[in-house]
């Protein structure tokens, strides 16, 4: 028996709330997000730079936030679940000493091919909205 | 803009539609471990099927894949963006954009399509098109225009892995009043007490690294917090002592929710005696939360805690 | 000892109003909406109030409220300091009102957009220096800002004391909620809840969780008290205070008294408690049913200690033996309390004490309910009544 468990599609309804996940927003969690994805902006690590363009500090590039999305929604899948599509629209900035909590809930689900879709909301704590949208996630379906 | 210049702009501009940014290009690096760890160590994300090779070759899937959220990664131009970026359509596009004064850059919406998982060793390309360019539009942010990217991504074998549309605003940026955008824009910090006459020594002592207890002069009971008149022999002659900051709580509480700008989370309050006899409250930290117990020693030390605020914080002792 | 003033007026009338997340009109609106309620259910006209009562914390003014309603010159008005803690002192400064002559129609009041407008889970905020910032400033830096927080604070060190556990949490929680599945102008109406669920909710302070607290709601609460005289000619049964007290003890803070040699305790409580008995010359015996301030589920916990329902400690074994439920010994918060009801301040529990002496609850229980236990909030300068029926 594996410890890593997937929900199967049978498991999942319609209105299923996903579990809350916190985000400390540090300068590590961004100039590190924006490394790890490769993109060396100077938005993303250099705070002059950024203040330049009318921010507060570094803020957190997109890369990161997609990749946040999509562990949010397999944190709660399990590893057998297939990440389908993506589909996020940006809002407010993320800076260093924000919290973003992200929520999510089953909107659609289609018992034929298994495909599950989830309405994911990242909101900050200071300016709100930072990333809404929806993750279209297979999942293995019964047996 | 007269309407004859805005027509000439749009000219310029519309050309680029269905302009192609790069050609089928593979990225630098074939998808590997080591790139998908650490984005996994950034992300927290504990897959197994990213990382895990024993767990993965028991999968359905028999090996590890990358992560599908890493499909645009594989191909970023890296470190040599910190100087600038190489002209290509999109950028000469952009900066033709900033010439007429649509400096503002707003990502909007971006649009991942996943048609198969890759594995460590397949080579991601890419292909990009400017797909789409909109009318002029007035925004909150100001007037401008969106235009949309399409990127393709194919394997080695010239398979179709997945498509990405990302969707950009470029707008003239309409100025904010100062004192709003500012406010907007300060990073927030815990919210300090006010001062007024009977605690405000309190916390200048504080700022200068130490916790105080006031004491009465005539009867030398201790009170905290402070206050004009000692309640025991109604005096108002006072001095102070140090705190030593040995403390014991005497009761906790974890915060979880709401999550208040400028605090750190996971964030613990508590009551503390004292070894001088007065209680405190403060935070307890340098442990986690469930390590706190009632009866817990604690040794405090006054901290600053963030660009404004210096506060006793206690750990354990 | 206080004066003593049973029987000295009595309530006439009681009216709510819809209670919601987002009320869309003014808190005034919300305060002459549930005054003219409670007018009609007493059979009375805005003209015959000469007297109001409401929270230092209410954003209305008496005389903005008497000219949206029409009435006529006021005699007096008083306010109650402290939130929670004014919930009966509204009903304190009536009966006095009463009692003396001062005033011969008093209206008690609360009206708050308590979720649409300021909520009281956004926390403290030190804007401003006034005593009161100045007092918040001793938690506000450390993140101590809601009430929530400081409850959990009392709730830990008495739990710690008393070995009580969430399971008598929990039992407090589920009865109101089982309360507001039956009454349609409850939050929680038609919506029951078990333990997994309760358990599942997020955390907001350990050891409370989600519904372990309150709502935020938006509403209004009124009651209409009058002479013993008058009340006999009017529509509805007479409701009779027989006992009304406020109360603060040695070293109080708001929310925040930490500095007793034993802080998890409600030593204000005790006193109102014992105030109010000698008062109706009752004990706990005589109390039918209860409305006991419930913004916290702990805290309604501690109160049944305080009017010694029960002995220290015994609260937990008190309620889990089924005493708050339609047929125990004490059947409590019977309109889904401010845990799954509305929180109107505990004025909505005022408008239910009411009913439950007239028989009017809509989850009345079987047996006769002569007296009717009602609380103000926890923590904080307090108070409470006991109401009967008009002889």
């Amino acid at each position: 028996m594996s410890e890593y468990q997937t929900l199967s599609c049978a498991d999942v309804s319609v209105g299923d709330k996903l579990p809350p996940l916190d985000i400390d927003i540090s300068s590590g969690l961004i100039v590190g997000g924006a490394l790890a994805t490769r993109d060396f902006e100077p938005v993303h690590h250099d705070k002059s730079v950024a203040q330049a363009s009318g921010l507060p500090d570094v803020f957190m590039n997109i890369l990161t936030s997609q990749g946040l999305m999509s562990r949010f929604v397999t944190d709660w899948s399990g590893p057998d679940a297939s990440i389908k599509s993506l589909d996020l629209k940006l809002g407010a900035p993320n800076v260093p000493g924000m919290v973003m909590t992200i929520t999510g809930e089953v909107t659609e689900k289609d018992d034929s091919t298994g495909e599950v879709n989830v309405a994911v909301l990242g909101e900050n704590n200071i300016w709100g909205m930072h990333m809404q949208g929806t993750v279209k996630l297979a999942l293995p379906q019964e047996g | 803009m007269t309407p004859e210049e805005q027509n000439a702009f749009e000219e310029k501009i519309y050309a680029y539609s269905g302009a192609q940014v790069c050609a089928r290009t593979p990225a630098a690096d074939a998808v590997n471990p080591a790139m998908i760890r650490h984005w996994t160590e950034v992300m927290g994300d504990n897959n197994p099927a990213y990382t895990n090779e024993e767990w993965s070759a028991s999968s359905a899937r028999g090996k590890t894949i990358a992560p599908a959220a890493m499909l645009y990664v594989w191909n970023q131009e890296g470190y040599t963006v910190t100087t600038g970026r190489a002209s290509d359509p999109q950028t000469d596009m952009v900066e033709l954009f900033n010439e007429y004064g649509f400096t503002g850059v707003l990502g909007t919406n971006v649009t991942q399509e996943y048609f198969r998982e890759v594995s460590p060793g397949d080579t991601v390309h890419v292909e990009m098109v400017i797909d789409n360019l909109s009318e002029r539009k007035s925004t909150a942010r100001g007037p401008g225009y969106f235009f949309e990217t399409l990127a393709t991504f194919t394997d080695q074998n010239n398979e179709k892995i997945g498509t990405q549309r990302f969707r950009v605003l470029k707008f003239i940026p309409q100025e904010q009043p100062a004192a709003a955008a500012e406010e907007k824009l300060a990073v927030p910090s815990r919210i300090a007490s006010p001062r007024g006459h009977d605690n405000g020594w309190w916390w200048d002592a504080c700022d200068n690294g130490q916790v105080l207890i006031q004491r009465c002069k005539n009867c030398q009971t201790l009170r905290h917090p402070p206050r004009p008149m000692c309640g025991e022999c109604q005096s108002m002659e006072w001095d102070s002592i140090e705190s030593s900051l040995d403390g014991e709580v005497l009761s906790y509480t974890e915060l979880h929710h709401p999550k208040i700008p400028g605090y750190q989370y996971p964030l613990i309050c508590a009551v503390i005696k004292l070894r001088e006899g007065t209680n405190i409250v403060s935070n307890v930290v340098g442990c986690e939360p469930s390590d706190v117990y009632i009866g817990m020693r604690l040794k405090g030390k006054v901290e600053q805690v963030d660009e404004k605020n210096t506060l006793p914080q206690f750990y354990p002792a | 000892m206080v004066a003593n003033i049973k029987d000295k007026a009595v309530i006439v009338g009681v009216g709510n109003t819809k209670f919601s997340k987002d009320s869309g009109v003014s808190e005034l609106s919300l305060a002459v909406q549930a005054i003219k309620t409670a007018l009609d259910d007493a059979g009375l006209q805005p003209s015959d109030v000469d007297g109001m009562a409401t929270f230092t914390m209410d954003s209305n003014d008496e005389i903005e409220v008497a000219r949206a309603l029409g009435c006529g010159g006021l005699n007096f008005w008083g306010r109650s300091h402290y939130g929670g803690g004014a919930a009966t002192g509204t009903l304190h400064q009536a009966t006095m009102a009463i009692a003396t002559g001062m005033a011969e129609v008093v209206v008690c009041f609360r009206a708050l957009n308590g979720r649409s407008g300021h909520r009281f889970s956004s926390g403290v905020s030190g804007e401003i220096t006034t005593a009161d910032a100045i007092h918040w400033g001793w938690y506000m830096p450390y993140g101590l800002l809601t009430p929530a927080s400081w409850v959990a604070m009392f709730t830990q060190r008495w739990m710690h004391n008393t070995g009580v556990t969430k399971d008598a949490l929990f039992e407090v929680a589920h009865s109101t909620r089982e309360y507001a599945v039956n009454n349609p102008n409850a939050f929680f109406h038609g919506r029951s809840f078990d333990r997994a669920e309760y358990d599942a909710a997020r955390m907001i302070a350990d050891p409370l969780a989600l519904f372990d607290c309150c709502q935020e709601s938006d509403g209004a609460s009124a009651i209409i008290l009058t002479t013993p005289e008058r009340a006999r000619d009017l529509r509805q049964p007479g409701v009779t205070v027989c006992g009304v007290a406020q109360a603060s003890a040695p070293d109080q803070e708001q929310m925040t008294s930490f500095y007793r040699d034993e802080f998890a305790a409600i030593p204000e409580m005790e006193i109102a408690a014992k105030n109010v008995y000698q008062m109706s010359g009752l004990t706990p015996d005589d109390i039918d049913a209860a409305v006991i301030y419930d913004a916290f589920s702990p805290i309604v916990l501690w109160q049944l200690e305080a009017w010694n329902f029960c002995g220290f400690g015994e609260s937990g074994d008190f309620v889990l033996d089924g005493a708050l439920r339609a047929d125990g010994r004490l059947p409590t918060n019977t309109h889904g309390g401010q845990l799954s009801e509305a929180y109107i301040h505990g004025v909505n529990g005022l408008v239910e004490a009411t009913r439950l002496v007239r028989g009017q609850s809509l989850n009345q229980p079987s047996k006769n309910v002569d007296h009717a236990l009602v609380t103000s909030g926890v923590g904080i300068p307090t108070g409470g009544a006991i109401l009967g029926k008009l002889d």
